[in-house]
């Protein structure tokens, strides 16, 4: 009996020990899964699931024809874990050193371990240092395998079993995981400094999860931005202990969208026949900046645009003050005798004078509103017919022509042609030069005499191109084009953009009677008998403009010019050459200079485009032109 | 009678038996079946994997071809190698340039272009 209470006894306490380690297993299950299930389970999520940004990849730059410009290469971010390196930072250093193109000893302080502050305020070993970045993918390649292959000089046989098991685990660690390689891209401008004024160049900045992204800084990489750097995306998947991928586990797979391609209508070959030539020219004049377009009149398209002195976009050391700035459309200037085609224009146009009408030109000195106007060194005109005035670049005969046209209808075709507002280029920078073409009624007393012959009023290098183009287009005024379209990566077109006209600034009849008048400015008799082409009737317009200096116009700085376009009657391209300050001082003229430079683009650019000559030309100097607008000389 | 109903008793048994075999074995290859398409899973996986690394290396390589072209093509890097290998060409003098007297080619867009704004009215133009 006893023995039976006594089993019972214990049958009762072993009974209630198994439902007391019941419930106690209950509550930890409770504890585990119920009341810290969020923190619990962030921290398992931690472990084994990790999110991946998918960087998408920077869109090319491409020419009218599909030549590459600008593109995108993927490349590394070199970096070490120094909690990894143990004391082995020089046999890393030595070994990395070279492929790095680091300096041993700089390369040494980088890997050093640092105390750093976690986020709870722990001292702890710094797990991330930034060796080298844009490394490419061949020597990351070559990397990884001197790491893999790094001889550590360490006697093993000097060592207990447990440490050996130690070393050989330390080991593993440094060479797969001590120094790892992170996803960077690299842009690289193909021509190097060709074009760089238009394609620009970008910088890098650093994203929130520690990796670098490119973004436009100028040009077109800064006006496509938006367009170019794509749509980055990440994918969440499950990681094993050796942080490989496992596919079955991903969540979210978000694909990185590609930046569209900006196919420009810049035509490379176009454009290095104008930067040789540039370069050329700015080797033998020695100027303080020399600037050439090449657009097609018909269209707006530019063909070519650029600004000396320049850059080379690879390396962002080159780039400075001076010649970042891409002075087509960011400079101001005073454009001199080319403006005298606007005047001219308005004058026909308006029909207040005809080509063949007289003007007196006062032998060379002229009087007007307290002011004494000066025609060049060698012209004492007397009266001369209104296309002379073109010819002889009279500044005494634009004045009287200006004067005639009256300020504000002058004013109104000065804004017609496109002076003082932005042309819509789509560069970033671009000036409007507002300030410099006022109102007819804020003119002072002589500006009326001034401003026909190109001072007293200022211009971008690109405005002043575009209204020579209107001219030689029949009177239309075209919006400058400089991209063709946008196309994915797979080269489907996203967008095309089209010729757009601004406005008729002149009637067509005007623009075809200045095309004669400026056919005679490469004559002979004309300022820039040097801009003349062989098989090409060119029509153009010299300027030289005095600069100021010191609140005053500088006798020994000059501002030349030359703007034409060829074949006259059917024009296919028009080039402006401008060159700034050229070492020839007070003997620096237009067609002199820039006449030349012209003349040299010209000549390569009708052979690389192909345009048939002119049928018939007539020997230089021949009146025949003329005489078919109604001229006589 | 006896001997009979040991001889039905065991009968009865054999049906179970069956089917418990036939539970046993339904729910090890359900087992076995839960296993192999881990397995196939994983492998896919890996698969899946090795050829996205592989589609994008070979996009790599596309990128370095193009990349490659490009510099092939470049006007800029041809008048370098043409300078360094010392081949003398230069861009033909005028003398050098022999012009046939043909028809003109029309360029029908910039024509076109050109004429079809010069045409139009100055509202329409002004847009």
């Amino acid at each position: 009996m006893k023995n039976r209470g006594q089993q019972l006894a214990r049958t009762v306490a072993m009974l209630a020990l198994v439902v007391l380690a019941f419930i106690g297993l209950g509550l930890r299950l409770l504890d585990l899964q119920l009341w810290r299930h969020a923190e619990l389970g962030a921290l398992a999520e931690k472990g084994s699931q990790e999110k991946i940004p998918q960087a998408a990849r920077r869109g090319d730059i491409l020419d009218v024809n599909g030549n590459l410009l600008a593109t995108t290469v993927p490349v590394k971010t070199v970096c070490a874990n120094p909690s990894l390196l143990g004391n082995q930072q020089v046999a890393v250093a030595h070994a990395l050193a070279p492929l790095l193109q680091m300096n041993e000893a700089d390369l040494f302080q980088k890997l050093q371990p640092r105390l750093i502050k976690n986020s709870k305020g722990q001292m702890v070993t710094n797990q991330y240092a930034v060796l080298q970045r844009k490394v490419s993918d061949e020597t990351w390649q070559e990397i990884y395998c001197a790491m893999t292959n790094l001889p550590l000089a360490i006697d093993l046989t000097k060592m207990s079993k447990t440490e050996r098991v130690d070393f050989r685990n330390f080991a593993f660690n440094l060479r797969q995981y001590a120094i790892f390689g992170e996803d960077d891209q690299l842009r690289v401008y193909q021509n190097g400094a060709l074009a760089a004024h238009v394609l620009g160049f970008v910088g890098t900045k650093q994203t929130t999860n520690n990796t670098s992204e490119l973004f436009g800084y100028d040009g077109i990489e800064k006006f496509f931005d938006d367009k170019l750097e794509g749509a980055s995306g990440w994918r969440v998947t499950g990681m094993d202990s050796r942080k490989n991928e496992l596919t079955a586990y991903r969540d979210e797979d978000v694909q990185a969208r590609d930046g569209l391609n900006v196919v420009l209508t810049i035509d490379t070959a176009v454009q290095n026949i104008l930067e040789t030539e540039l370069a050329d020219a700015m080797r033998e004049h020695l100027p303080a900046g020399i600037t050439g377009i090449i657009t097609r009149p018909g269209t707006g398209e530019i063909l070519a645009m650029a600004s000396f002195p320049n850059f080379d976009p690879n390396n962002l050391q080159s780039i400075n003050s001076n010649n970042e700035p891409n002075r087509v459309i960011s400079d101001v200037m005073e454009p001199g005798s080319t403006f005298k085609t606007i005047v001219i224009s308005g004058a026909l146009n308006d029909r207040i004078v005809s080509l063949n009408d007289k003007v007196f030109c006062e032998n060379g000195l002229f009087h007007y509103g307290g002011i004494t106007l000066h025609d060049a060194e060698h012209n004492h005109l007397g009266n001369i017919p209104v296309w002379e005035v073109l010819e002889k670049s009279s500044n005494i005969g634009a004045s009287k022509i200006g004067i005639k046209l009256q300020a504000p209808r002058l004013y109104e075709y000065m804004t017609d042609f496109g002076f003082g507002a932005a042309t819509g280029i789509p560069l970033p920078g671009e000036v409007s030069a507002h300030r410099f073409v006022r109102p007819a009624n804020e003119w002072g007393k002589y500006s009326i005499a001034q401003i026909p012959m190109g001072q007293g009023v200022a211009v971008t290098r690109l405005q002043m191109a575009m209204a020579i183009s209107a001219i030689a287009n029949g009177g239309v005024l075209m919006r400058p084009m400089l991209v063709k379209q946008l196309q994915d990566s797979d080269g489907n077109i996203v967008q095309k953009y089209e010729p757009k006209a601004v406005r008729r600034v002149v009637s067509e009849e005007t623009a075809k009677q200045m095309v004669e008048a400026l056919k005679t400015v490469v004559s002979d008799e004309g300022t820039a008998p040097l801009a003349r082409l062989a098989d090409y009737v060119v029509a153009g317009k010299t300027g030289t403009a005095q600069k100021v200096v010191d609140g005053k116009y500088a006798n020994d700085h000059f501002v030349v010019s030359f703007i034409g376009f060829f074949p006259a009657d059917n024009p296919q391209v028009c080039i402006s050459i401008v060159m700034d300050s050229p070492k020839e001082g007070g003997r620096a003229f237009g067609g002199a200079l820039c006449g030349p430079v012209f003349h040299n683009v010209a000549e390569r650019c009708a052979s690389y485009l192909n345009i048939p000559a002119d049928e018939h030309m007539q020997p230089p100097n021949s009146p025949a032109p003329l005489v078919a607008a109604g001229v006589s000389r | 009678m006896a001997k009979n109903k040991k001889n039905q008793a065991a009968a009865i048994r054999f049906g179970p038996a069956l089917a418990a075999f036939f539970a046993c074995f339904v729910i090890a290859g359900a087992a076995v079946g839960y296993v192999w398409q881990k397995g196939q899973i994983y492998e896919l996986g890996k698969q899946i994997r090795d050829k996205e690394i592989r589609l994008v290396q070979l996009q790599k390589d596309d990128d370095q071809r193009v990349k490659d072209l490009a510099e092939l093509l470049s006007p800029v890097k041809l008048d370098e190698r043409a300078k360094e290998l010392n081949l003398g060409l230069s861009p033909a003098q005028p003398m050098q340039v022999v012009r046939l007297t043909e028809p003109a080619i029309s360029m029908p867009v910039i024509k076109n272009m050109t004429q079809q704004f010069a045409a139009r009215p100055i509202d329409v133009m002004s847009q």
